[in-house]
């Protein structure tokens, strides 16, 4: 049951960063297209500026909780991997009350108010005449920050599961490093020669 | 307690904390809030009017429409996508049947495909995991050293956050407001210094000593040279092509480092459609990796600019300053304190940490010691090609140690590494000798200034 309640935010998380994760997608094309029409065909977008840091910029911050899900934000863990599991859990529930959640909550609130002054004055970009929009950029703020806060609320149960059980709870799983598939797969392999 | 100690008392507690194993850009964001707070409170103002708000806002948006680190999720895309273009053992094998000729071919052939795919791709996990199962089990069947085959597969795949077009000088630029055009021009003749001071040193240790790489047997290697040139302009030409175009647009100023990474990675989406390895599956995966890890840097960046930015209010950054111009250094002991620093600081830490969070530390000491800020940077970025090849954290040794054959121990992987260890301070004192390896190319593009 909480298992499964734990995977759904896995799986929020997941969908949200793997929606903005296209982002880069579009901006190979679009950036590829503006370098076309700007050298063949002398006409430059007046957009494709704009546009380039608007879809990096949503891509990162929209994918801040699916890379906290997959724990793949870079931690200096050169002792922490040495510990036994519920040393790590303890040790990572205690930081998340104290540097995760004050700094993602100052985030959500001042995000919040940053993004809804920009709304108010209906806020575009000032390098091209265009006006792009970019008040729109600025709401993903406060948005990424209730993202982490809800994946937090995951990871901090799978830390007080960990102390309980003495082992860290299944993540959802989408894909790998190629390091680590191919370390995976050749320690199966290994495991496997072993016990024929 | 006066501010600027109080700075210096976030420092400390920062370099606690990285240790306990938190993700490091929550516990900058947390950090800068807590003591910006307290920085900037005024008596009576009510809790949300505090400035640290307004400014951890202004900090993440300004990593949000950097245009520098644009790059970054491009050049990573490109990457990814060349990673899984099936490029890597053709162009493996092409190499080796044309350098059969000379001693030690195998390890030359490996340190070249190493250099040029990570190069490419600038990942350097995946660079010594393809090839410690490509190129290692088929040099130790040649009858190869342990030690260095080990050595060759570990330096070469690091070279890739070196050799531009790399991700790691994107990230020095937008650190430093150096600006990555430059740096590009900088880092291109001491990166490929140092792929060709491993490329001699192979060479010479092979030749010295005969046993540690025997020479293979003539009827399996030996291909008209027809066959040979066919085999190179199939794997090693389109790849080579493809990354010399994306630095020669940057370098001859036809595109930003961004639209050139845009083109490239598009073009790497061609290379794998070429190859026959472009499959949905595969898009998916590649499109997904470069979120995961444009988040992991940016994130990072938006900590440590909070961070930072509360860290010198506070006067930290003139503090340290103070220290550091009352020890009375020479330049060149200033030189050599701050990368011996950074050289230690690569034992337990990884380069991004390195270059977003503790390299700002020095740039504001560079001035007073009149060293340029792009020398440094071409500095930094030798210097932690070792940080991937030093215990405890060599990360290229546990990878090739992830799936070597389990008779080959960690240890003889790291002392396969120290060699080339010996080859990168090699490079660096070769460049501090000869400033021109990093000035010629800089100022025969872009001028004397």
């Amino acid at each position: 049951m909480l298992q499964r309640f734990l995977l759904l935010i896995d799986r929020f998380s997941m969908t949200v960063g793997h929606a903005f994760a296209w982002c880069i997608l579009i901006l190979t094309l679009g950036t590829s297209y503006e370098v076309f029409v700007r050298y063949v065909l002398r006409d430059p977008t007046s957009w494709a500026f704009d546009l380039s840091y608007i879809l990096y910029g949503a891509l990162f911050i929209m994918s801040g909780a699916y890379t906290l899900s997959r724990d793949a934000h870079v931690r200096g863990d050169v002792i922490f991997r040495l510990l036994p599991p519920r040393v790590q859990a303890t040790i990572e529930l205690v930081l998340y009350f104290i540097f995760f959640y004050p700094g993602v909550t100052a985030l959500i609130i001042a995000g919040y108010g940053y993004a809804h002054d920009s709304f108010l004055y209906k806020e575009v970009s000032v390098n091209s005449p265009v006006g792009m929009p970019i008040w729109q950029l600025k709401m993903l703020i406060p948005l990424a920050g209730i993202m982490l806060f809800i994946q937090g609320i995951a990871q901090v149960i799978r830390c007080i599961l960990t102390i309980r059980t003495g082992r860290w709870p299944r993540q959802l799983h989408d894909v790998e490093e190629l390091e680590n598939v191919l370390i995976h797969e050749h320690e199966q392999q290994a495991g496997k020669e072993a016990t024929t | 307690m006066t501010n600027p100690q109080l700075a210096l008392v976030m420092l400390g507690a920062f370099i606690f904390i990285i240790l306990l194993g938190f993700p490091i850009a929550f516990t900058l964001m947390a950090m800068g809030v807590a003591f910006g707070f307290y920085a900037y409170y005024i008596p009576d103002q009510s809790f949300f009017d505090n400035r640290v708000f307004y400014l951890l806002s202004q900090n993440t948006f300004s990593i949000m429409n950097n245009d520098v680190l644009t790059a970054v999720p491009l050049f990573l895309f490109m990457g990814y996508m060349i990673e899984r273009s099936n490029i890597l053992d053709r162009l493996f094998y092409s190499l080796q049947v044309s350098l059969r000729a000379i001693p030690g071919s195998m390890a030359v052939a490996a340190l070249i495909t190493c250099a040029l795919f990570a190069t490419a791709t600038g990942i350097v996990g995946a660079v010594v995991t393809l090839m410690g199962l490509l190129a290692f089990p088929a040099m130790l069947k040649a009858g190869y050293d342990e030690k260095l085959s080990s050595g060759v597969i570990c330096a070469g795949g690091t070279l890739g956050i070196l050799i531009p077009p790399s991700i790691m000088l994107i990230v020095y630029g937008a650190t430093s407001s150096v600006s990555v055009v430059k740096l590009y021009a900088a880092a291109m003749i001491p990166g490929f210094l140092l792929a060709g001071l491993y490329i001699v040193y192979v060479i010479v240790r092979v030749t010295i000593n005969p046993k540690l790489a025997p020479k293979l047997p003539k009827d399996e290697s030996n291909l008209p040279w027809h066959k040979v040139v066919l085999l190179l302009v199939q794997a090693f030409f389109p790849l080579a092509v493809l990354i010399l175009s994306v630095l020669g647009a940057i370098l001859f100023g036809l595109a930003t480092p961004s639209e050139a990474a845009a083109v490239g990675a598009l073009g790497a989406m061609i290379l794998a459609i070429a190859y026959r390895a472009f499959t949905w599956q595969r898009l998916k995966e590649a499109v997904f990796l470069t979120a995961r890890t444009s988040a992991m840097v940016c994130w990072l960046f938006v900590g440590s600019w909070t961070f930072s930015s509360i860290f010198s209010y506070l006067g930290g950054e003139g503090e340290i300053k103070n220290f550091v111009l009352s020890m009375q250094l020479t330049p060149i002991t200033f030189l050599l304190l701050s990368q011996l620093i950074i050289f230690l600081l690569g034992w337990p830490l990884e380069w991004s940490e390195i270059i977003i969070i503790f390299v700002p530390i020095f740039l504001p000491l560079l001035p007073h010691y009149g060293v340029d800020p792009m020398f440094f940077g071409i500095l930094v970025a030798l210097n932690l090609q070792t940080s991937f090849l030093t215990p405890p954290m060599a990360m290229s040794a546990y990878y090739l140690k992830g799936i070597a054959p389990p008779h080959v121990q960690l240890w003889t992987i790291f002392k396969g590494c120290f060699p080339f260890l010996a080859m990168v301070f090699l490079s660096m004192l070769l460049v501090y000798v000869f400033p021109q390896l990093v000035y010629w190319l800089p100022n025969l593009f872009y001028g004397n200034n």
